[in-house]
Order: structure tokens, then sequence, then C-alpha cells
């Protein structure tokens, strides 16, 4: 009988000390409550201790928690549909306040997702389309963050940020963009061809111009020394000729005689010509 | 015992229960042989070798070992052989910290089984708008590490899902404020330092304990949907280059040639004047080689060219004498000759060539 006295003693300690002892993770905290009543808040980790059976802990999350509400449509200030998926982080900062609100994590992702969805409607209702892509992300995300998380203060949750994941069009607009996508690139492609032409003109015409200059300046030179020939020509002749100018004017008249009488040349000559002086008497001409 | 009730059959077996407690009687009589305090002895020293054995454990190469105590962290453990108290008063989580480990965003790698793995896109993840409203498909490669274990293992939950989120939030806000053709071309770079640097502020804003350690940009590319209009700029950019490699061929061609031309020109006139000059002093050379003969016998000299000049025309020409006399001294009622005798005259040509051997040379 003795060792049943000594089970039963192991045993009911064992649950006195399940009881009153009691661990807390780093990732915990732990509110105590007595009869249903808040006692207290432990978020440091390790070992604790609680009157057994009377009090009876609550762990709940220290960590980071996310909610990530399904993508939903918002309307923009310039009237375009939006598809936005955005998540929360948030975190439980005052344990009974959360306990007593929102109960668990399910419960607070509920009501964190509607504050959220309402404040980035209204935030985004303010803004147009190409600010919310684009500069306007951050300041409207932080806006969102800091008006949410000033309503969920009361569930005892402090909201980390509110970040858009994703911003996207609609299906049916999407085709629209695809559209106009296309119609810029073509316009791009246009221009590159004509930007091409116009180059490929320019260096023809350069090409045209250099090769013209570059014939002018021959025939120029060419020009230059034709003349310097002739000049050089005229001179020589000059010195040559004036020996006798008489003379040089008399064989150069017959060769141009010869030169221009050919044979299909008519002469028409009369019998008093200086020519014929013998053709009618040997007597030497007076 | 069931062998003393007398409703069953002799070759029955006895009923399990009868078993259980033949086996207790029968352990509980050998404890007491060996006695009961001795045997409890052992009994729990055998489980508390073997639990306290239980807190033995390796660190791996590139591994913290946390150890928490009753929930709190009391150390952090490096690679080696190590001992904790064991559960429930002490317990363990290894982080790897030296691990580069991938996220991937837009696409996934697959693995197919015997074979090449295959890089299957998701477009809900790579389809995002620019800041020029344009759509591009993106996919991006970010590899990240522990830095902080304890932040890791205790501060958020599910960092690595974190890390995820937070990179389309980095990619997105950064693309958002970026042209298609700046990130598809000369802005990746910067793109993927950006994408970064916003990521890494997320996440230590988070405390996730990660550390990015690159975020590598894999396709920037158009949607398939418009993917021909992109090539087609692509091409146009090949014409362009192509239309001016022609026109550049052109002017290759055509300056030296006409730089050949001009050379010809000019060594043709080079030639002419050399020519010229010395075409004059040959005619000069000559002239006075005549005048010299003429200047010994004037008269009789002028005479004899005269008269051989007029042979050599007027055996070409036509001639026709008429006595001024009988004509009365007007030779035009007599004109035109040539038709009066019906005779074709025949084109008269210009021959410039036909001077050879001449005196002079115009």
């Amino acid at each position: 009988m003795k060792i049943w006295t000594v089970v039963i003693g192991v045993i009911v300690a064992l649950v006195l000390l399940n009881q009153s002892v009691f661990m807390i993770d780093e990732t915990k905290q732990v509110v105590i409550t007595q009869m249903g009543e808040y006692k207290r808040t432990i978020d440091k980790p390790g070992l604790n201790i609680k009157i057994p059976f009377i009090q009876t802990t609550h762990p709940f999350e220290k960590r980071v928690l996310v909610s990530d509400a399904p993508p939903a449509d918002y309307l923009t200030l310039d009237k375009k549909r939006l598809v936005v998926d955005s998540y929360t982080r948030w975190q439980i900062v005052d344990s009974i306040q959360f306990y007593k609100t929102v109960k668990n994590e399910l419960g607070a992702k509920a009501r964190i997702d509607g504050i959220v969805f309402s404040e980035l409607r209204r935030e985004l209702a303010a803004h147009d389309f190409k600010e919310i892509i684009g500069v306007q992300r951050e300041p409207i995300m932080e806006t969102v963050a800091h008006r949410a998380s000033k309503i969920v203060t009361e569930f005892g949750i402090e909201i980390i940020d509110v970040r858009i994941k994703r911003v996207d069009l609609p299906k049916e607009v999407q085709a629209s963009v695809f559209a106009r996508m296309e119609a810029e690139r073509q316009r791009i492609a246009k221009k590159y061809r004509a930007e091409g032409e116009e180059q490929a003109r320019i260096i023809r015409a350069q090409a045209d111009k250099e090769a013209t200059i570059i014939l002018a300046d021959a025939y120029k030179e060419s020009r230059t020394l034709r003349g310097e020939g002739d000049a050089k020509a005229v001179v020589i002749y000059a010195a040559a000729l004036e020996q006798d100018l008489e003379f040089y004017s008399f064989l150069r008249t017959l060769e141009a005689y010869e030169k221009f009488l050919s044979d299909e040349t008519t002469l028409v000559l009369g019998t008093d010509s200086e020519l014929f002086k013998y053709l009618e008497s040997a007597k030497p001409a007076k | 015992m069931a062998w003393q009730t007398g409703g069953r059959g002799r070759g029955e077996p006895p009923p399990v229960e009868g078993v259980i407690w033949q086996k207790l009687r029968e352990w509980g009589q050998s404890l007491r042989r060996w006695g009961l305090g001795k045997s409890i002895g052992i009994g729990i020293g055998i489980v508390a070798v073997i639990w306290l054995l239980s807190g033995i454990y390796i660190v791996n190469p590139g591994e913290v070992a946390v150890v928490r105590q009753f929930g709190k962290e009391v150390a952090q453990v490096g690679p080696g052989l190590n001992y904790h108290i064991p559960g429930p008063i002490q317990s363990k989580s290894s982080v790897n910290m030296e691990q580069i480990r991938r996220a991937e965003i837009g696409y996934r790698t697959v693995k197919v089984l015997r074979g090449p793995t295959k890089h299957e896109p998701r477009l809900v993840e790579a389809l995002m708008l620019t800041g020029d409203e344009n759509i591009a498909d993106i996919q991006v490669l970010v590899q990240y590490r522990v830095k902080d274990a304890s932040e890791f293992l205790f501060k958020v939950k599910d960092p690595e899902q974190a890390l995820r989120a937070a990179t389309e939030v980095a990619l997105r806000g950064v693309i958002g404020s970026t042209t298609i053709d700046d990130a598809m071309t000369v802005g990746r770079p910067r793109v993927e330092a950006e994408t970064r640097d916003f990521l890494q502020r997320l996440l230590d804003n988070y405390q996730s304990g990660l550390q990015v350690v690159e975020v590598k940009l894999q396709v920037v590319d158009a949607p398939d949907a418009v993917k021909d209009a992109f090539h087609e700029v692509v091409r146009a950019l090949e014409d362009r280059d192509r239309l001016m490699r022609e026109a550049e061929g052109y002017a290759a061609d055509l300056v030296p040639k006409s730089r050949g031309n001009a050379e010809m020109e000019i060594k043709a006139a080079e030639a002419y004047k050399e020519a010229r000059v010395r075409q004059a002093q040959g005619d000069a050379a000559k002239f006075l080689e005549v005048l010299e003969e003429y200047q010994k016998a004037k008269d009789v000299t002028r005479e004899r060219l005269y008269l051989e000049a007029i042979e050599r025309i007027l055996a070409e020409t036509e001639i026709f004498i008429i006595d001024p006399q009988s004509a009365g001294g007007n030779l035009l009622p007599l004109l035109p000759l040539k038709e009066m005798m019906e005779l074709e005259k025949p084109e008269r040509t210009l021959d410039k060539y036909r001077d050879d051997g001449k005196l002079f040379r115009r």
C-alpha cells in the first residue's frame, strides 16, 4: 500500500507544479486572469509562477504578425479602377486589451482587414492613378498605416506598416493597356527607322559634298596647270616669232589656206590673178 | 483467474486481461526478490542517464544554435559538439547563418524528373505596372541569409514569407517609378540596387534578422501579348544601324573614287602643260630653222614656199577660172556655181586632229 501513496503523491505534486509553474517562450506573452478577472501581463520570457487552479494563463503572440487580405477593387481620384493587394504587419502590444476586444488573432485579422480596406479606399480615392503606382505609393501607405494604427489601438494592436504588394489593372483594362503599349512601340520603331534614314541621308549628302569639292578642287588645279602650260607656250612662241614677224605671217597664212581650202572647196579665180600671170604669157610680170 | 471459470472449453486460450495480471504478479514477485527500493533506484537512474544524455548535440559548420531555458534565450552556440540541459528545461534551435537562401519572385525553378530544371513563370507575381503605365513582366531572384539568429527565430512569424511579400512591395514600388524602357535596358542596376535597399529597410523594420545579399533581375520583358511589338522596335533599331552602315558604305565608295578621278584630272592637266611647253619649244625651233634658211635667200624661198603651198591647195580644190572682163567685173550672177552644175556639196567635216605634219598646231 505504501507504493501507491508514493505514486499518488508524485502525481499530485506534478499537477500542482504544472498548475503553478509555467514557461513563457521568446515568441510569446502571457495574460494571467484570476477567476476571469485580469491580474497581470508577463512579456518577459522564462519561468513564472501563478496560483494553481484559480489563476489561468492566456498566451499571445509577441512576434510581428501579418494579415494578408485578398486583393480588392479600388477607385482612384481620376476614376480608374485598380486591383490592389496589400498586407498589414502588426503586433500585439497590449495583450489584455487584445484579449478583451478581439479575443484571438483570427478576430484581430478580420478587424484589421476591414479597417485597412476602408482607409486604403479613402486614401486611394484621393490620389490619381499615376501617383499611386509611382511616387506617391509610399506616402499613401504611410498615411493608411498611421490612420489604421490609431483606430486599432483600442484592440491593443500596433500596426507596423501597411504595404501595397500589387497594384494591377482589372483584366478588362489590361487589353487596352496592351493596345496602347503596342501603338507606342510602333511609334518608337518608326522613329528609329526614320532616324536611320535621316542619318543615312546626311552621310550620303556629306559624301556627295566631299566628292564634289574634291572634283572641283581638281578642276581648279587642272585649269591652272593648263593655263600655265599655255602661258609658257605663248612666251616661247613670242620669243621665236619676234625674229621675223612678217615671215611668220606669210608662213602661217599659207598654212591656213592649206587648212581651209580642202578638196570640197570651190575656188573661183580671175584670169588676172597673180597665180595665172604665166597662163597667157611667159613674160615676167610687171 | 479465467482458468477457474468453468464456462469455457479447455483448449481455449486464457483471456488477455488475465495474462497481464499474471505478468504483473510475476514482475512484482521478482521485484520483491531484488528488493523494491533498489529496483526503482536503478530504473530512475537509467532513465535519468538517458535523459541527461539527450542533451548532447552537434552544431554543424555555419550554424548557430540558440539555447532557450524555460523559453528564455540564454546562449548562442557556435559549431561543434555541445551540451544543454535536456527539455523541458532547455531547448535549442539551430539556424544556418552562412547558407545563402533564395527566393524566386515571378517564377519558380521546378525540378523535373530526370531532366534539367524548368523555369516556370508565375504571371500573377511577374506582371506589374511601370511608372509610364505600361505592364512589364519582371522576374527576380533574391539571395539572402540570416544575420541575427534570435531575431530570425523570435521576432517575426514566418520571416521567409515576410521576405517574399516585402520583395514584391519593394520591387513594385521601384518599378512603379521607373519607365519600362529604363527597366529593360540601362536602368536594371539601379532597379536592383533600389529594390535591395528598400527590401532591407522593410526587413529591418520587421526585425526579421535577414540580410539581403543580392537582388538580381532575371527577366525584364514585355508581356507576351505585346512581345512582338517590342521585338519590332529591336528590329527597327537594327534597320537604323543598317541604313547608316549602308550610307557609310556609299560614302566609303564614293569619296576615294572621286579622289582618284580628281587625281586623274590633275595628272592630265600636268601632262597637257608639259606637252604644251614642249610642243611650243618644238614649233619655235622649227620656225627658227626655217627662218634661218629664209634669211639666206629671202625672195627665192618666199616664192618657193608660196608656190609649193598653192600647188598643194589647188591640187585638191575645184577651180573655176573666169575672165573678169567677160563677167563684167561681177561674179554674182554666176553663183551658186554648184547648183548650176547640179552638184551636191558634201558636208564639210571639221576634223581638228587631221593637222598632223603641219607647221602649227592649235
